[in-house]
């Protein structure tokens, strides 16, 4: 099943790494590493008219990897990747009974992994603007379970361009802070609508730059070009035109001079066919430019 | 960072990964007792074989000992367990009883004797309405046929089709397909379209339902 709501949740992933990222690549040779859980667990869901439905409990797990390593001052490369990938539904019992009418189930495989590159189009001192090309590998499982319902990753090629710009600046003497945006667009197969994102990311030093609390607001609107159940001719089971703008605070604390922990969340505000619930992310960084 | 360090944060985030739990669908329905043959007329000096069925308290059919009886014996008589004749030309009412210790159900038809055996094809007509957020709309004829019974939704019909899954049952209990029969995916969404159901009887089912089937989630229902 081409399950829109997961493919939604495992694309968020990747921009929920506010605290790298934004239009600054790596320094050559530098590189940002973390290896973070994120989780969600839904049982309401925005349909398609922007309203709140209820849905059986449906839980969403992703140990990934994160990393960009510079390999020059201009070039960055990006790997994010879902190393374990646990979906799961409840069982639906009957409040009459107490038996079992759905039986619940859970996969866990190796989830989708996204390869990217990040260009610097400026050079230093100018405003930072980059462009990056990030390719969504399907190499997540779908139709799990005996309905067919559960999923690891999209079962689609995601082919991300996105455009990135910022600045950092000074908020008195002494403590760092920077703002930044982003433009991108996803061209997708498998039937399935382009979209067009795009966010704005605000962050700020702490305590000599060993906390970092970052906030960043992501939109995703469909193109609504894709097929629906209506006329989809390569699945009976089919989903499309999702969207929403999501908001996600970040918490990146040092606790080595390169070594740190992550905490966020984030959570739609709207949506269509989308889970409505936050996700939590807990991690562990290296930050080798530090 | 030491091997064992690693090892102890991807442990622990495991951790996180959540069990499988119990949600619970509220599926009580008032218990339902009626009679599945629907006989207009008896012939004269021949038998039938009177049915019923009794829905329990979440739309199960389950088998019961039900009582038959007739309000006018010369004419119609009928065993406990309803085997009619038809002794004399007149008209009776024919009722179905049981009782579960608690409660008691009872459902009754008019039957006339008459010169042949009369089966009435029945036909009822509704309309589908969402319960959830998702479009679904239409007015439908439910009728039994000789290939078994026909769903016939009207031009005013349509759903959305932004679900995954939508699917289309006949059930006994609105809220649940836990018992349900599944018609099939739904592959229209606009407009007039019908189903025919072999093996179905009429009175077989008492709601048309549609479901979000991957995610268990209830889209519109309509009376049979």
């Amino acid at each position: 099943m081409k399950n829109i709501i997961i493919i939604l949740i495992l694309s968020v992933s990747i921009f929920n790494n506010a605290f790298a990222g934004g239009p600054w690549p790596q320094p050559k040779g530098k590189g940002y590493f973390k290896l973070s859980e994120w989780w969600t667990v839904f049982d309401q869901h925005y349909t398609d008219a922007g309203l709140i439905d209820p849905n059986v409990t449906t839980g969403i797990f992703n140990t990934a990897f994160y990393g960009e390593y510079g390999v020059t001052d201009r070039l960055t490369t990006i790997l994010n990747a879902n190393l374990l990938s646990r979906n799961y539904m409840n069982n639906l019992k009957s409040m009459t009974t107490q038996e079992i009418i759905v039986a619940g189930e859970a996969i866990i495989t190796f989830g989708d992994v996204d390869l990217g590159i990040k260009y610097g189009l400026t050079k230093p001192g100018k405003l930072p603007v980059s462009v990056s090309l990030i390719l969504g590998i399907p190499s997540g499982k779908v139709n799990g379970g005996t309905l067919g319902n559960l999923a690891t990753g999209d079962g689609e090629f995601n082919q991300i361009l996105q455009v990135d710009t910022g600045f950092g600046f000074k908020i008195g003497k002494h403590i760092s802070s920077y703002v930044s945006g982003y433009a991108a667009i996803n061209n997708r197969t498998k039937e399935f609508s382009e979209e067009f994102r795009y966010g704005i990311e605000a962050g700020i030093g702490l305590l000599k730059n060993k906390v970092w609390i970052t906030s960043k607001l992501n939109v995703v609107e469909s193109f609504k070009n894709g097929a629906t159940a209506e006329n989809v001719t390569s699945t009976s089971i089919f989903a499309n035109n999702t969207e929403f703008a999501s908001i996600a605070f970040e918490a990146n604390i040092y606790v080595t001079k390169n070594i740190g922990v992550s905490l966020g969340t984030a959570g739609a505000m709207r949506g269509e066919i989308i889970a409505a619930a936050p996700s939590y992310s807990v991690g562990v960084f290296y930050d080798m430019a530090k | 960072m030491k091997l064992y360090q690693l090892a102890f944060i991807i442990i622990s985030l495991f951790i996180f990964q959540s069990c499988i739990q119990d949600d619970f669908v509220d599926d009580m329905v008032e218990p339902n007792l009626r009679i599945s043959t629907p006989l207009d007329t008896i012939q004269l000096n021949t038998d039938f074989q009177f049915e019923e069925m009794f829905l329990n308290n979440i739309g199960n059919e389950v088998a019961i000992e039900a009582i038959w009886s007739s309000s006018n014996p010369a004419a119609i008589s009928i065993t406990d367990d309803g085997l009619a004749t038809a002794n004399m030309e007149g008209t009776s009412t024919i009722s179905v009883t049981y009782n579960d210790g608690t409660n008691e159900y009872q459902d009754a038809i008019i039957v006339t004797v008459g010169a042949t055996t009369i089966i009435n094809l029945q036909v009822s007509t509704g309309a589908i309405a969402t319960t959830s957020s998702y479009e679904l709309t239409g007015d439908f004829t439910f009728e039994e046929t000789i290939e078994g019974v026909k769903l016939t939704f009207e031009d005013n019909y349509a759903a959305s089709t932004a679900l995954p899954g939508l699917y289309v049952y006949l059930s006994n209990n609105a809220n649940s397909v836990g018992n349900a029969y599944e018609i099939g995916a739904v592959e229209v969404f606009n407009g007039a379209h019908e189903y025919i159901i072999p093996n179905v009887d009429f009175s077989d089912y008492q709601y048309v339902v549609y479901f979000c089937k991957p995610f268990n989630v209830k889209v519109g229902d309509g009376d049979l």
